[in-house]
């Protein structure tokens, strides 16, 4: 498997396990208190931390086994998985963005907004890996 | 992915020009040994500009590199 790919593996399993996590954390039943806006936000400082550390190591040990092909510079087969990926995740951030402005005019919680929005973020990031990933399996 | 309308003699080729390797080629081209496993394998279109790279290298005519299927559109 390229280093490339690896680099994508790793971005989408960390997405998944990390938002999978916050997801399952977040109190629902609460979402329409007002601290949970600041529960959200607690919960997700940590998160980030998380994620920017477990792919930098990861990434750091694929670059070290992988060291011939750290340096090689993105090619035209490269770029069109990168576009098509991209491309194919612009669908979900549309869904999610008109979802949220119907969500605003019902008067729902700031938490809930917030969920949403970022549900159809890491969704969109989800579709535009996962997507690559297989688009460097089949094309 | 639907199959490409065309095949290509790159692997015979690469041996023929002293068992070239994939990464060899790739890097003669300007592409990864990735992208020209996937030319080979007619998994990948490449652009105009790399398959006269490829054809380039091995001192050929695009059409001695590259060859249209017949039957298709």
């Amino acid at each position: 498997m390229a280093f490339r790919e690896k680099i994508h593996w790793v971005a989408f399993v960390t997405m998944l396990l990390a938002f999978g996590w916050y997801f399952l954390a977040f109190p629902w039943r609460d979402a329409a208190s007002p601290g949970a806006l600041w529960t959200a936000g607690g919960m997700l400082i940590p998160l980030t931390l998380g994620i920017i550390v477990a792919m930098t190591v990861a990434t750091a040990i694929m670059a070290i086994r992988n060291r011939s092909e750290v340096n090689l510079a993105e090619d035209e087969r490269d770029r069109a998985i990168h576009w098509r990926g991209t491309h194919l995740a612009y669908y979900p951030m549309v869904v999610g963005t008109w979802a949220c402005i119907g969500l605003i005019f019902t008067g729902a919680p700031p938490a809930i907004l917030l969920n949403l929005l970022l549900a159809m973020v890491v969704l969109s990031e989800l579709v535009r890996i996962g997507s690559q990933i297989w688009l460097y399996r089949r094309s | 992915m639907a199959r490409l309308p065309f095949t290509n003699d790159i692997r015979t080729l690469r041996f023929l020009a002293g068992e070239m390797t994939q990464g060899d080629l790739g890097e003669r081209v300007g592409v990864t040994r990735q992208t020209i496993a996937a030319i080979e394998q007619g998994k990948y279109s490449p652009s105009l500009e790399v398959a006269f790279r490829i054809a380039h290298v091995f001192g050929k005519p695009l059409e001695a590199v590259f060859q249209w299927e017949n039957g298709t559109g």
